[in-house]
């Protein structure tokens, strides 16, 4: 008899917790791989538009890549709602992707649309060298002009930037740099840049947030969340290299097999908005939609002329070629 | 005659047929639906990674082992992986013996206080550590720039302090739980008697503690090697097994090699079961008589007391600090940078949900998990069928099986029909129900093995049905191990990241992951604000609970002494 009552009570909360089981009428499950920060923006952009909840997990364009390539064919989400050029086109290769005709995407470009409305690219957005201005003027070094004076022995371990493998950013900083200097001159950069590079983060973003604590000097890294933290008040300094930049989008597409397909296809109406490209501007995201962008302003940045299908087609063979060179062996 | 007519009687038709076959076999029947349950999901996810390791797209192949044992980098890894565990075991030990000792043979005062703060860390997810080192000594850290430091947290030294300082709780409490247990008439009849403090504790303290010492070495082995957010964050690029298994399979889907990192990391610790068990066959030591009470207080010597309170008073110190400094961390803007207070991070709600949804997985994996464990235990120790002691080194291995591993396993065993559970929340709450299960059977045999079989057959020789029996006799007396069962698993899987780090996925997403994805990417304040949080509410949860068990504890009690009156 004795612990009845408490067995009961357990039973209670139990049963409380499986009913409270979310009354998910409008939710959508999504693989979403901005900035935390910037997936909660939308999210609550599109909840209030829409009324559409959208679930998310935060993950990088690598991770989210990899997830849905070993879910598929049977996906454990309704849609992808921010992933890199390599999945967007993978996806669209393999029939993952449920095309849609959205009204509201009509009048876009080539470069944010898909021909075949396969997929969608709400926002492009590009990687730049950061600083930690106090840092910098403790050791009295000047913020580099170029990226080839990154190279430089002094800012030895004074690096960090994003890992290929994981991260979108860090994809897109490979192929920018692959196709700036040359395959063979791209990688004979990239090795002797890792010399000084401390090491590769997971996430594209994690560079701004650790050399705005001042953890490292510069920092290789997404422009996405750089307005913010200057915003905010740290000590970043940024710029663009002469040599220039890299971009990648952030491409939406509804996956294959989705009991929510209706709900999806409301969620990608509004991203073609005038007003969410302003609210995807105004975190400093070049948008479909022309809108005053919040990091760069008025100035073009300069851009490094990319071949994404190329790079996407290229990713598999590169990420071997990055692992042989930076992973297998030990330093 | 009348033993006859007993016999016949509940052979009358078919259906008092099939009760009496139930009621006789239900032993046999239970244990055949637990070892489906255990061979469904333990055995199967093991298996599963076994055979992706040697299995290609292009079929069986040891391609995959061959790259792991050519390349430098994965054997540096491996390297690292083995002396991270063998230094962080034998430090813990250590710590977590002297704080174990002062708290139950040291000074009355000391005692709870220094208990209550050792097992803080328990509550909190194990890489609060990381963030809490990156605050005092990261590049830019507090004490970097006031002591002007030049330490580098981010390679070996910093994982291993990190994880030491993660797992001493988990060694102290094992420790403590056996020096509680020990009768503490024989350590103070040899002080009577003249024995100095260091022989007592050489001689007989020791000797009745191996089991418990062995018991938590391979715990907090398998769980160093296994746990890596703090390795994660701040291994720099010094390799490790288990960050790298994640890597390799969230990063790039690359499940072969994975697989391989995964079987590898499994090895040692098997290895290490065994030896286990093999050292504590025929080594259970029975102290003599009585029930165990507190012991008194007596002289400590100088030469132990001083060594023993300063390894104790700076671990106690550096748990307080780390705690404090993720507290502080919560509430200011950006701790060591731009130290405003600000409310943002605590008022920030996107982890609402992911702190939800790790109470309600943790509660059902508690409530499956301790349920399943006094069932496992009654047929472990009441059963008597071939194969009854491989159902106990199953049921006790997850003792010693790797978390990333079991998460990988389930990713690959129940991704595709016909059991496909990822994508849920069940896949959730079972990895943690079957990799914690081993306190609740334990807990069980031992309270079995405390009743004599003889009131269970008094009862049935009364007439009562097995049913009737269980529910009347075992149960109550088998409650203790339920509740242990229960709070264990709760307050294991509400932290624990290792494994469910591979299983979640959106709309189920938990708070253990969401603190270390943005621990790993650097959002500290809002990293420490969600630990906060949760170690809130897990203290509110144990508090609940501990009120519960004490209350029907307190009944019984009652109930036993009304009834021998």
């Amino acid at each position: 008899m004795k612990g009845k009552l408490s067995l009961a009570v357990f039973i209670a909360i139990l049963s409380v917790a499986f009913m409270m089981n979310d009354a998910q009428a409008q939710n959508v499950r999504a693989y979403m791989g901005l900035s935390p920060e910037n997936n909660v923006k939308v999210v609550n952009f599109v909840k209030e538009k829409t009324g559409i909840s959208i679930l998310q997990t935060f993950q990088s364009f690598g991770e989210i890549e990899a997830k849905v390539k070993s879910e598929a064919p049977n996906f454990n989400a309704d849609m992808v709602s921010g992933c890199g050029s390599p999945l967007a086109f993978m996806a669209k290769k393999n029939g993952w992707s449920v095309p849609y005709d959205s009204p509201a995407w009509r009048g876009v470009s080539g470069e944010f649309l898909d021909k075949d409305k396969a997929w969608f690219n709400i926002s492009n957005f590009s990687f730049v060298l950061v600083g930690n201005r106090d840092k910098l003027k403790e050791k009295g070094y000047a913020m580099p002009k170029s990226w080839k004076e990154l190279l430089d022995p002094k800012w030895k371990d004074q690096i960090v930037m994003p890992s290929p493998l994981s991260s979108g950013t860090a994809n897109m900083i490979r192929f920018a740099f692959l196709a700036l200097y040359g395959e063979d001159e791209g990688w004979k950069y990239l090795q002797a840049l890792d010399k000084n590079i401390h090491h590769y983060t997971r996430s594209g973003n994690a560079p701004t947030d650790l050399v705005g604590r001042g953890e490292f000097l510069l920092g290789i890294t997404s422009d996405e969340n750089v307005k913010d933290r200057l915003n905010k008040g740290f000590p970043l300094l940024w710029t663009v290299p002469e040599e220039g930049i890299g971009y990648d989008g952030t491409f939406v597409f509804i996956l294959k097999g989705t009991a929510m397909a209706d709900a999806c296809k409301k969620v990608i109406d509004v991203m073609g908005t005038l007003e969410f490209s302003k609210l995807m501007a105004g975190i400093g995201y070049v948008t479909p939609r022309p809108a005053p962008n919040a990091l760069y302003g008025d100035v073009t940045p300069k851009y490094i002329k990319l071949d994404l299908g190329y790079a996407a087609d290229m990713r598999p063979k590169w990420n071997d070629i990055w692992k042989e060179k930076f992973r297998t062996e030990f330093k | 005659m009348a033993e006859a007519e007993i016999l016949n009687l509940p052979q009358r038709n078919l259906l008092g047929r099939v009760k009496t076959f139930i009621n006789a076999e239900l032993v046999h029947i239970l244990a055949a639906i637990l070892f489906l349950l255990l061979a469904i999901f333990l055995l199967y996810p093991i298996v599963a990674v076994l055979i992706k390791s040697i299995k290609g797209p292009e079929g069986w192949t040891l391609a995959y082992y061959l790259k792991f044992f050519v390349k430098g980098y994965y054997f540096r890894s491996l390297i690292n992986t083995l002396l991270l565990g063998v230094i962080n075991t034998v430090v813990c030990l250590i710590v977590g013996f002297c704080m174990a000792y002062l708290s139950t043979r040291g000074p009355m005062a000391l005692r709870k206080p220094l208990k209550l703060l050792t097992l803080l860390p328990l509550i909190a997810p194990p890489y609060l550590f990381a963030i809490s080192l990156i605050i005092l000594f990261g590049r830019n850290g507090v004490l970097t720039n006031a002591l002007g430091l030049n330490w580098s947290i981010y390679g070996f030294s910093g994982v291993v302090i990190a994880q030491t300082l993660a797992f001493i709780p988990l060694a102290y409490l094992m420790i403590e739980n056996t020096l509680m247990s020990l009768n503490p008439n024989l350590e103070e009849s040899a002080y009577d008697l003249g024995a100095s403090e260091i022989k007592i504790i050489r001689t007989i303290t020791i000797p009745l503690l191996a089991p418990g010492i062995l018991k938590a070495g391979l715990l907090v082995f398998v769980m160093t090697i296994a746990e890596f957010g703090n390795a994660a964050i701040l291994g720099g690029r010094t390799p490790f097994l288990a960050p790298d298994t994640y890597q390799m399979i969230i990063g790039e889907a690359d499940f072969e090699m994975g697989s391989v990192l995964s079987v590898i990391l499994i090895i040692p610790c098997i290895v290490i079961f065994f030896l286990h068990n093999y050292l504590l066959t025929g080594k259970k030591f029975t102290t003599i008589g009585g029930k165990p009470v507190a012991s008194e207080p007596r002289k400590i010597t100088p030469l132990v007391k001083v060594p023993f309170f300063i390894i104790s008073g700076i671990a106690a110190l550096v748990i307080t600090v780390s705690f404090g400094v993720v507290l502080v961390a919560s509430f200011t803007q950006l701790l060591g940078v731009k130290n405003e207070i600000v409310l943002s991070h605590i008022l920030n709600f996107d982890s609402n949900r992911a702190i939800y949804n790790s109470i309600k997985v943790s509660l059902i994996a508690a409530f499956i998990g301790a349920i399943i464990g006094i069932l496992l235990s009654y047929v472990i120790v009441r059963g008597k069928f071939f194969g009854r002691s491989f159902i106990e080194m199953v049921s006790l291995s997850g003792f010693a099986l790797p978390g990333t591993v079991i998460g990988i396993g389930y990713l690959l065993a129940f991704n595709t029909p016909p059991i496909k559970l990822t994508g849920g929340i069940m896949i959730l709450a079972l990895n943690c129900v079957f990799r914690f299960l081993a306190v609740g059977v334990e807990a069980g045999i031992s309270k079995l093995h405390q009743i004599n079989i003889e009131i269970e057959e008094a009862s049935a020789d009364l007439g009562a049905n097995f049913m009737t029996t269980f529910y009347k006799i075992v149960l109550p007396i088998m409650f203790p191990a339920f509740i242990a069962g229960f709070i264990y698993t709760f307050m294991t899987a509400i932290v624990s990241l290792s494994a469910v780090v591979f299983l979640v996925s959106p709309g189920y997403e938990l708070a253990a992951v969401k603190i270390f994805d943005a621990a790993a990417y650097g959002e500290i304040g809002f990293a420490s604000a969600t630990t906060m949080k949760l170690v809130l509410i897990v203290i509110l949860c144990m508090i609940g609970l501990n009120f519960l068990s004490k209350r029907s504890r307190f009944q019984a009690t009652q109930k036993g002494v009304s009834k021998n009156v």
